[in-house]
């Protein structure tokens, strides 16, 4: 057996180790969520609680909202304007890194103080504001999820046989470039949503009500409610986000491959 | 034939790049956008945080907002996340390297896959399911801590709370310590075999090696990952905020204290002082890290 081999075992303890680091609260914490306190014994009590709650599909719903406007926000933005810093634009790359890369190292807090003062009015009495913000907060990764991908896959091919077959500038972005990077454009979107739905920060220091300062709040009066909830959302986006890693190798190995 | 060297030949060819109604109509459509968008809704309230910060309350510039860093209960608090930043840096960056280290030199490529995938989600994970979970685990009444009891250790009398300082490292390095393996496996995998056997054929031995060429070449990417660890437990607030339920005396949490009023300050602009102050700090961090990425990933392909 090659893990009992001298060079193997390090790596087989640290693997133990992380693993064990990794499962234990998962594990005890799922265990404190089926805790039946009424009836001192297990059970999904505390789930079919939240699920039936009242406001459970209603901030849902919010969350998910604003999760969309904000992926449909990044999607309209970025995906002309990395198209063209791969095609003709290359001058600019430093100018729109810059700018997409910045909201990364600004403290969210600090941003949103400054939300609070500067927003246009139209945009401090509706929640979806939320939307637009996100789609600062996830500006950075949306940029470099979709720059990989373009610079990964022969672009200026494709888009001069495409507009020499007569396509025009819509149509070779909607109909040629984003089918051809569409893993990419998954990944992206798929980011946006996972952080959007766990945002947190922003939504309660400019006091507005969705799906994560509900879980907070009602924690003061059901704990294990709170933490049954808790578990979901971590499981939930856990698997969103295993789906983002498995789109996003086919792009990196071979394009022309999964154009079949 | 790089990308504007082919865009260059095209351009003679107009016709493939349409009706032309000039160089810089496309630049301003492709550009325009994002720069309003950024614009109104990241720099504008950015610059209104940094000019209301040398605001007195009558509206005059002043520096007492900064003064007030300095003074208690803010420079503790000033005090207590750069500690908890370095703390979380440090007992993250050392398990999450000589974790990268034993997968990248001798893992298998399926399994350096799947650890990538796995560290990518845990990184991501934070904010209040992460409290809440470790809440479960951990708190008081926690199923860990009663396991714990079982086997005849009160980890709570014997000092232990996850509502501290140190309960917080702990928690946070469930996401660092993945964001380690990300950031620093790079730099590992980037060191070539043939550097180890140059060195050898020219009759190294193995600590040799890493005194004069791994560690040395390793130092700067990890002094950048160490950094981005600085700032991201720096400037991390949901995760804290909901297990202390900002009772820890923390900079963020402290901001968030001034916003809702629960703490009141004679200065009303002390607040984005304290955010300016956050940014900067930050910046201190990531500029390097940014930079050192940058040089490091010359050599890491």
């Amino acid at each position: 057996m090659k893990i009992f081999t001298r060079r193997q075992l390090p790596l087989t303890i640290g693997l133990f180790l992380a693993t064990l680091f990794v499962l234990f609260p998962l594990v005890s914490a799922t265990e404190f969520s089926l805790r039946q306190p009424a009836t001192s014994n297990y059970g999904f009590a505390n789930y079919i609680w939240f699920f039936t709650a009242e406001d459970f599909g209603k901030y849902l719903g919010i969350s998910l909202g604003l999760a969309v406007v904000s992926a449909i926000i990044l999607l309209v933005i970025l995906v002309p304007t990395v198209i063209w810093l791969n095609l003709g634009g290359a001058r600019f790359r430093g100018l729109v890194e810059f700018v997409s890369l910045l909201p990364l190292v600004i403290p969210v807090v600090a941003l949103a103080i400054g939300a609070q003062t500067a927003l246009p009015d139209f945009a401090q009495t509706d929640e979806i504001i939320l939307g637009f913000m996100f789609a600062v907060l996830a500006m950075p990764y949306a940029y470099r999820t979709l720059d990989t991908g373009l610079r990964a896959i022969p672009l200026q091919t494709i888009v001069e046989a495409a507009r020499g077959l007569g396509a025009n500038w819509l149509h070779t972005i909607f109909r040629v470039v984003i089918p051809v990077v569409r893993s990419t454009v998954a990944s992206a979107l798929f980011m946006t949503l996972a952080l959007s739905l766990g945002e947190y920060t922003l939504t309660s220091l400019l006091h507005w009500d969705t799906f994560t300062t509900w879980v907070t709040t009602m924690s003061q009066s059901n704990i294990l409610g709170a933490i049954a909830l808790s578990m979901f959302s971590l499981i939930a986006v856990f698997g969103l986000l295993l789906i983002i890693s498995i789109f996003i190798r086919p792009t990196k190995s071979n394009v022309v491959a999964e154009e079949n | 034939m790089t990308n504007q060297e082919v865009s260059s030949l095209n351009r003679k060819g107009a016709s493939k790049w349409g009706t032309l109604t000039g160089r810089s109509a496309r630049v301003a459509v492709a550009l325009l956008p994002l720069l309003v968008f950024m614009g109104i809704f990241f720099f504008a309230p950015l610059t209104a945080v940094i000019w209301d910060s040398f605001q007195s309350n009558d509206g005059l510039f002043t520096l007492q907002n900064y003064a007030d860093v300095f003074k208690e209960p803010i420079a503790t608090a000033m005090r207590t996340s750069l500690g908890l930043a370095l703390a979380s840096a440090v007992v993250s960056a050392i398990p999450g390297a000589v974790l990268a280290f034993l997968i990248e030199s001798r893992g298998s490529d399926r399994l350096r896959q799947l650890i990538s995938s796995v560290a990518g989600v845990l990184a991501n994970t934070g904010g209040v399911p992460l409290a809440f979970m470790f809440v479960a685990a951990l708190g008081a009444a926690g199923s860990a801590t009663g396991l714990f009891k079982l086997l005849g250790l009160d980890i709570y009398t014997a000092g232990f709370s996850l509502y501290t300082f140190w309960g917080l490292v702990l928690v946070y390095s469930y996401f660092q310590i993945p964001l380690m393996v990300i950031v620093f496996s790079p730099a590992i995998h980037g060191l070539r075999r043939e550097w180890n056997e140059a060195a050898k054929t020219l009759g190294a031995t193995g600590s040799q090696f890493w005194r004069h060429i791994g560690v040395p070449l390793l130092f700067p990417s990890f002094t950048s990952a160490f950094l981005l660890l600085f700032a991201s437990a720096f400037s991390a607030y949901a995760t804290a905020r909901a297990m202390t339920n900002g009772t820890i005396a923390l900079l963020p949490l402290m901001i968030g204290n001034l916003l809702d009023g629960n703490v009141i300050f004679d200065e009303v602009n002390l607040a984005k002082a304290l955010a300016v102050a956050m940014v900067v700090v930050t910046l201190l961090a990531m500029v390097p890290y940014l930079i050192i990425q940058r040089r490091a990933e010359r050599w890491q392909r």
